[in-house]
């Protein structure tokens, strides 16, 4: 086989089996890109209710002003703002929101004294979409250390 | 066994086909896939540190401090030379080295975008592409390079216009849809088993993101439980089955045209963004084709000129 040929075929093979790190080796499997594992969506939902629910946190400052948290505002994507604030807060995990407290006040003047967790559930019904809203829950911040 | 792998690698193929992929891809990738420097900075600014840094990060802080490389002012001259690069790869000015810059330029901003706990399958297999591209002869033609080249007298590497380089970074981004639609489909019956097939499953798949993300055709779907248990079905037998246009080419067209529209009806039922596996089908089916879609587009294409002057008449 020519050289040039020899050296392509390895390109092949190399990036063909790079693609199976992810799947063998369990522990860096989100941090091979591109090589990736690619189950996607691969749960599934017994028959029942169609549902989905939508949570936002308002955040209100030492000087009353409210604010919503978004994924712009904290630096992390919105799958890392749900899965690290917006449910654990969902549980009543004030951790959760003493900690996103910590770090929206960092560099702040007028900081975050407050953070209120709104969440509805939509649920599919054969009259259309019925919404449900919980009641809001409010999560205090620590006084700060100067006080 | 190794005349079988050149014979499947190594065609004679137009360089004109390749650089036409180039074109197509880096253009794509410039204007429509670029990376939002402001999303960047604002990742730097708002996090001291990575959450999961992806492994290309992580070799260029094992061998350069993070104060050097990842601060607001060194990503935006990356973000600059990458740009810069796309432009010379797209119109062929020093192509091998423009395309390998701007690939390595696009990879690494996607790593850094991935490195802060989130990351999504869209970018992987197109990246590789643009990689593979800066390894192959896709400047050899439709380039200035090649129109330097013939000013200075100089012979074409392929005076033919046909390279056995030429298909490979086709042929391979081929075996790697398969091997992603094959895994996709697989995980989602290893893990669920026949239940993901039951409509529920993918009423409430495309609720949850449909409704957040604000796609009417999702929310529509969710309300279906008909039209979900068709989708779930077409989604397994598409992402399973996909591997087949490997071993009979005579059926890739089909399976090409269908990725595009399971693309695009992905994309209306739950905002599943997958532009860049649309673009890269789009090229299979364009240059991957069999003879068969060939003759039948060029047969189209010929009923098509022939009407057309009778048609500007009318």
């Amino acid at each position: 086989m020519p050289r040039h040929r020899v050296l392509i075929s390895t390109v092949i093979v190399l990036v063909i089996g790079l693609h199976a790190v992810p799947v063998l080796y369990r522990s860096e499997r989100g941090t091979l890109w591109p090589f990736m594992q690619w189950a996607m969506y691969k749960g599934s939902s017994p028959p029942g209710p169609i549902q989905t629910r939508v949570r936002r946190i308002i955040a209100t400052t030492a000087q009353g002003h409210e604010q919503e948290v978004t994924p712009a505002w904290l630096g992390l994507s919105i799958t890392v703002l749900e899965s690290w604030y917006l449910r654990p807060m969902g549980t009543g995990d004030s951790t959760a929101a003493q900690r996103l407290m910590d770090r929206l006040n960092r560099d702040r003047n007028d900081p975050i004294v407050a953070l209120r967790l709104e969440s509805a559930l939509y649920t599919v019904t054969d009259s259309g979409i019925v919404e449900r809203d919980n009641p809001p829950v409010v999560y205090h911040g620590h006084e700060p250390e100067s006080r | 066994m190794i005349e079988r792998w050149e014979a499947y690698w190594f065609p004679t193929a137009p360089t004109r086909n390749l650089a036409i992929c180039r074109i197509v891809a880096v253009a794509a990738q410039l204007f429509l896939f670029y990376p939002s420097l402001e999303e960047h900075v604002n990742l730097l600014r708002k996090n001291s540190e990575f959450i999961e840094p992806q492994i290309m990060v992580r070799a260029i802080s094992a061998l350069l401090p993070r104060e050097v490389v990842f601060t607001p002012s060194a990503v935006t001259a990356l973000y600059w030379i990458t740009a810069i690069a796309g432009a010379a790869a797209l119109i062929g000015l020093f192509t091998r080295i423009s395309l390998l810059l701007f690939a390595l330029g696009t990879w690494f901003f996607v790593s850094h975008l991935f490195s802060y706990g989130d990351r999504h399958h869209t970018e992987a297999v197109f990246c590789i592409f643009l990689m593979l591209l800066a390894l192959s002869p896709s400047g050899e033609e439709l380039s200035v390079d090649a129109v330097l080249r013939r000013r200075r007298g100089k012979p074409a590497r392929y005076p033919s216009g046909n390279a056995d380089t030429a298909i490979w970074p086709l042929k391979l981004v081929h075996v790697l849809l398969a091997l992603t639609y094959f895994s996709a489909g697989m995980s989602k019956l290893i893990a669920s088993g026949p239940r993901w097939l039951n409509g529920y499953t993918l009423q409430n798949h495309a609720f949850q993101d449909a409704f957040n993300r604000g796609f009417p055709v999702g929310i529509w779907v969710a309300q279906h439980h008909g039209v979900a248990l068709f989708l779930s079905y077409v989604t397994i037998f598409y992402e399973v089955f996909f591997f087949l246009s490997l071993l009979f080419p005579r059926t890739a067209p089909l399976f090409f045209l269908g990725g595009i529209g399971f693309h695009i009806g992905l994309y209306l039922t739950g905002g599943y963004d997958f532009f860049q596996h649309m673009v890269l089908l789009a090229l299979l089916l364009v240059f991957l084709a069999p003879p068969w879609w060939r003759a039948w587009l060029n047969r189209s294409w010929a009923v098509f000129r022939s009407r057309e002057p009778a048609e500007v008449r009318s």
